[in-house]
């Protein structure tokens, strides 16, 4: 088969993984694992157990295709870098756009575009998270199983234990809304008012790279190129001037609402509103009005 | 973003170079484990010679010495860059290879992969939590999977592992003294190839700027509303 | 006579001994100092002219008025009545020998009496008006002195009246107790002070001492400020022994006026401490001695991180102890060796070792307040201007600084003078890294900046932020870096004077606040004045010129959170005071922290740059 798309579940990512493959071609076949994801299509399918990288990539290798995509997500571009090794091809990680050879992938995050063109008899690319619409693509799977022809090394990276790493609030990645706080919110309490108004709209509340150098915030909260990559329906960056790192990181975001005193700051240009003011007086004036028109304390 | 003329490379003129945040994570990791456990410290990178700079930087937290791949600047693509490494990754025959999980300009996402496949190691990507004990490996990542690997391996790390340490000056002096070895490496014909790079289009409209001040607060709730969030 | 002259000589072999052995132990312990950063042999005529003003005149002491002449009635009379102590001891010996001048003894019983005025008073000060400033000081102390001190001084007037030996041995043995107890304890500023004194800086008090990196001096020599006590200078030695706990420095500390641990005095008696506590176990020790730091003692380290570099203390102190390098030696040893720091400054540290500047914006947008203006921006092997406008971050990168850049530019080019910027050539110049205690980053700054104004011909530079402005002018000779350097307020008022600039007076009323680097560490006072009266209604703070408060962002405080009460908050209600409407000043930090202090304090004053008041009232004329 020509192209072959791996896809981690039925997830958003995975789905448009899916779009992007069967724009280079309608016939785009699947893979998965453990679980075929309800879309119309062939779906390969293999039990491996748990998460293993590298029999998993063998797996995909083993299916012959020469052109594989998947979700520009961490499993996608590892399992597809092995991949890439064991088929001998040419991997491209964030690509946006594929014609033939010619592919425009992305750098520094999103804020460089690259046009490249890839030599080799097998092509592996994965998509850029939220760099294409998901389609419709619900349906009932043409599920063919299959048992991969493993090597001995392959099964000795694998997940062996899984440990409970949440905090208790809510998902920086998942949340609806992302209320954040940059150097111009001057201290760790200075983040109390950008929490108060969090916990009125249901927000995660994030940070940017500064602030927790600054050691005001844990880098779990960080939203940013190498810290968690966010796309919310709305994102409230305050404070924050909108350095490239940090823009990386919010690029999925479907709204962005910017409080800073600066008018001229970086991050105005990739707003859609803006509040010019001081963070310290602004948020809790939004908060206190949110309070004033919900009738309640 | 501003281009070279030939849309070849980022204009560099008026920037400073740092290394990579995960990478510089990855050393700081190196240097506690062989701060706790003894052992000795290399880093290797492939770059210009101006990357000796980045090196001595990584000297200066703790590494013992440097190896710099010497390129003329221009673009290697992953591949090539894995092989290059793995030349002298080998002859280094080193307990255990820390990359970053992928680099903060090109983000390709494999070097690391590349790499552990040519040295027939095991590999384990993006981890937030290393320990290493007895001849084995436990990794932890962000989701919470562990994974449990024998010695010698190679790992990919991501910020927030640790927190890298402000290096002193005696210890920034002591980095100017450190060997820094110059290879050159054998260049390869890139697979994945440069045609050019490009800045992509602004959003295309200016922001709505709602207020000043606090005094802006009612516009903003009235947008919240409208978007369904209040 | 014999067996009084074999007394005396007792008394005075066992005194002379006892001092010369606690005398010897200091001597030993400034000789263990290590050497100052900064030439003090230098400008001899300027060092005895502080000698005949500070020490003779007491000129400092005088600022206040009353305790001052108590303290110059004591101090003038210890020198008037020491040819007493002579005569005195002759007389012990053969009574008739003694010489016995009417005039001297007139004249010493002047003094005597003066001097008893002056203890009653010193008592009065202490026991009934109790100033704050001795929070903290050794009271106990200073009155066991002033009783001694009085009864040297009764003795000498009963035996002037009496001519009784019995008085004139109580007189020496007085003294000779003094002399024993001198060295033990505050009064050994009798000894140190005057040398403490000449040996104080003579040029500008902003610039701080250079530290030696040099790859040809071994790293066990090396010195990264004040770690253990034997990293101290000797010149800081020799302030810790001439402190007398006055407090005055704490009384003009801003910090200590806003509710911080940091009161001047207590670093100062802390090192003091320390010296006296590890510094005989360095002696002893030698090279192998590992002490503790003596940023562990006390609140040193706490104290440390609440300055503000403002130099009120050092303008304060009668005996020019010159406190801003202890602390910041401390801080350099903090920094550069325990990289222990305040964590909300790394990011600025970062910024500015990677960046180039401490906001971490692209420098490749420096220029881009000039958007508009036409300004030249200098390209290596262009023409040298007449004068480089040296801008500075902050007028780069703080959006409320950045109208003073504007401003500056636009009246320097309406006065046809001939000017260019360097534009993402321009680097900090490492001010903020320096006062943080990174003299490491901050010394690479100043190397580049140097050879980029070199390579360029720069002979002229005019700064609009009197950080730069200290630093360019005072700091960059020790590395290579010889300007003409202005304040652009002062650039300013020479256009105005030769009516390059016509500016027409309001009716607004401006108070002008002194920014800490212009006015106290550089004494420019009067340009910016000139230029505030020029275009209003100037009325002046309380605390002003050389005595002005700070703005709190001094020390690289612009970037670190405050404890405590906000130090900008009290200048601005300072301001307010006075009932102006504006609020004029001559630099960046003062505009934002001073700005700020409006907002957060609800008031309704306008806080600008004189440079932007000058170009609206040129603006505004018909």
């Amino acid at each position: 088969m020509s192209v072959l798309v791996f896809m981690e579940a039925g997830d958003e990512l995975s789905l448009q993984a899916l779009t992007f493959a069967r724009g280079i071609d309608p016939e785009a076949e699947i893979v998965a694992f453990g679980t075929a994801p309800a879309v119309a299509g062939v779906v390969h399918l293999a039990e491996l157990g748990d998460y293993a990288p590298q029999a998993w990539a063998r797996a995909i290798a083993g299916l012959g295709a020469t052109t594989i995509v998947a979700a520009g997500s961490d499993r996608g571009n590892e399992v597809l870098a092995h991949a890439a090794v064991m088929t001998g091809g040419v991997f491209a990680a964030n690509v946006i756009e594929a014609a033939g050879d010619d592919i425009v992938r992305m750098r520094w995050g999103g804020s460089l575009l690259e046009e490249a063109r890839l030599h080799g008899d097998v092509r592996l690319m994965t998509v850029a998270p939220h760099a294409v619409a998901a389609e419709e693509a619900a349906g009932e799977p043409d599920v063919r199983t299959f048992t991969p022809e493993l090597h001995d090394a392959d099964m000795l990276v694998r997940v062996v234990e899984r440990v409970d790493t949440s905090t208790g609030g809510l998902s920086l990645a998942e949340a609806p809304v992302v209320v954040s706080g940059g150097r111009g919110v001057g201290s760790a309490e200075g983040f109390e008012p950008l929490e108060d108004l969090a916990s009125l709209l249901g927000a995660a509340v994030g940070c940017s790279r500064a602030v927790t150098s600054a050691g005001w915030r844990p880098h779990t909260d960080q939203v940013g190129q190498t810290g968690t990559k966010i796309s919310p329906e709305l994102y409230i960056p305050c404070g924050i001037s909108g350095a490239t790192q940090h823009m990386a990181g919010c690029k999925g975001a479907k709204k962005l609402l910017a409080i800073n005193s600066d008018p001229e700051a970086p991050i105005m240009a990739s707003a859609d509103y803006a509040v010019v003011g001081d963070v310290l007086e602004v948020v809790p004036a939004i908060s206190a009005e949110l309070r004033r028109v919900r009738g309640a304390p | 973003m501003v281009l070279t003329a030939d849309e070849r490379a980022i204009e560099t003129r008026h920037l400073g170079f740092t290394v990579s945040p995960h990478e510089e994570c990855g050393v700081e990791e190196a240097v506690r484990i062989a701060e706790a456990q003894g052992g000795e410290v290399t880093v290797v990178t492939l770059g210009p010679p101006e990357a000796e700079e980045q090196l001595r930087e990584m000297l200066a937290l703790g590494a013992d010495r440097a190896i710099l791949l010497e390129t003329d600047g221009a673009d290697w693509d992953p591949e090539a860059t894995a092989a290059a490494l793995v030349e002298v990754i080998e002859g280094e025959a080193p307990d255990l290879v820390i990359f970053g999980n992928e680099s903060a300009d090109s983000g390709g996402y494999q070097v690391g992969i590349r790499v552990a496949h040519a040295l027939a190691r095991p590999i384990v990507t993006g981890l937030k939590a290393l320990a290493v004990e007895d001849g084995q490996l436990r990794g932890q990542q962000e989701t919470g999977d562990v994974y449990r690997v024998p010695l010698p391996a190679v790992v990919t790390v991501k910020e927030g592992i640790n927190l890298p340490r402000y290096p002193s000056v005696p210890a920034k002096l002591r980095a100017r003294r450190k060997p820094v070895d110059r290879v050159q490496p054998a260049a390869r014909a890139p697979r994945i190839e440069l045609v050019r790079l490009r800045v992509p289009e602004g959003r295309g409209h200016q922001a709505e700027v709602l207020g000043e001040g606090p005094s802006a607060a009612p516009a903003v709730v009235e947008l919240l509303q409208r978007l369904g969030v209040a | 006579m014999i067996a009084s002259a074999i007394a005396l000589a007792l008394a005075l072999v066992v005194a002379g001994g006892l001092f010369a052995r606690r005398a010897l132990l200091l001597t030993r312990l400034v000789r263990m100092g290590k050497p100052s950063g900064i030439a003090r042999e230098d400008d001899v005529p300027v060092r005895l002219r502080n000698e005949a003003v500070v020490v003779l005149g007491q000129r400092k002491l005088l600022q206040r008025l009353v305790p001052g002449i108590m303290h110059a009635f004591i101090f003038w009379a210890f020198i008037v009545l020491f040819p007493a102590i002579p005569i005195a001891m002759i007389a012990i010996v053969d009574a008739d020998a003694a010489p016995h001048w009417g005039w001297y003894e007139l004249l010493a019983n002047v003094f005597c009496v003066l001097a008893l005025l002056g203890v009653a008073t010193a008592f009065y000060i202490r026991k009934v008006v109790r100033p704050r400033r001795f929070d903290g000081s050794h009271l106990g102390e200073a009155d066991l002195i002033l009783l001694w001190i009085a009864s040297i001084v009764a003795t000498l007037l009963a035996y002037h009246a009496t001519e009784s030996q019995v008085w004139a041995w109580a007189h020496v043995l007085l003294i000779l107790g003094f002399l024993v107890y001198l060295p033990y304890s505050k009064h050994l500023h009798i000894a140190t002070a005057a040398i403490n004194v000449y040996f104080g800086r003579t040029r500008s008090r902003g610039r701080l001492e250079p530290l030696k990196f040099d790859e040809d001096v071994p790293e066990e020599e090396m010195r990264f400020g004040i770690g253990s006590v034997k990293d101290l200078t000797w010149k800081q030695m020799m302030d810790a022994f001439s402190c007398t706990e006055c407090g005055r420095c704490q009384d003009a500390c801003p910090a200590y006026a806003t509710g911080k641990s940091l009161s001047p005095k207590l670093v100062i008696m802390g090192v003091r401490d320390h010296l006296f506590e590890e510094g005989p176990k360095a002696l002893a020790a030698g090279d192998e001695y590992e002490g503790p730091p003596v940023a562990s003692h006390g609140l040193l380290e706490e104290m440390a991180w609440d300055c503000v570099t403002c130099g009120a203390c050092v303008e304060a102190c009668p005996v020019n102890i010159e406190h801003i390098d202890h602390i910041v030696d401390l801080r350099r040893h903090l920094v550069m060796v325990e990289s222990s720091f305040p964590s909300e400054a790394e990011p600025m540290l970062r910024d500015v070792e990677r960046q180039a500047n401490p906001w971490g914006k692209p420098q490749a947008e420096r220029a881009a307040w000039s958007e508009g203006l036409d300004v030249r921006v200098l390209e290596p092997g262009d023409p040298v201007p007449e004068v480089l406008y040296w801008v500075g971050c902050a007028a780069s990168f703080d959006e409320r600084a950045r109208e003073t850049a504007r401003s500056t530019a636009k009246l320097l080019q309406k006065a046809g003078v001939d000017f260019a910027i360097l534009g993402p050539r321009e680097s900090c110049t490492g001010d903020p890294a320096r006062r943080m205690g990174n003299e490491f980053v901050f010394q690479a700054y100043a190397e580049e900046n140097v050879a980029t104004l070199n390579e360029q011909g720069v002979t002229k530079i005019v700064a609009s932020c009197p950080h730069c402005f200290n630093t360019l002018a005072h700091e960059y000779p020790d590395f290579g870096g010889r300007y003409e350097v202005m304040h652009h307020t002062e650039l300013l008022t020479s256009l105005v004077r030769e009516g390059r600039l016509s500016p027409t007076a309001s009716d607004q009323s401006i108070t002008y606040h002194d920014s800490c680097y212009l006015a106290r560490h550089n004494d420019v006072v009067s340009a910016p004045r000139e230029l505030a009266a020029a275009v209003g209604q100037p009325v002046e703070m309380e605390r002003r010129e050389k005595q002005t408060f700070c703005c709190g962002a001094g020390g690289a405080h612009m970037w670190m959170e405050e404890r405590a009460g906000p130090i900008n908050e009290e200048r601005v209600r300072q301001a307010a005071e006075t009932g102006a409407s504006t609020l004029a000043v001559a630099c960046p930090f003062c505009t934002v922290m001073l700005d700020d202090g409006v907002k957060s304090s609800g008031r309704d004053m306008r806080v600008v740059d004189v440079a932007t008041l000058l170009a609206e009232s040129i603006d505004d004329a018909p």
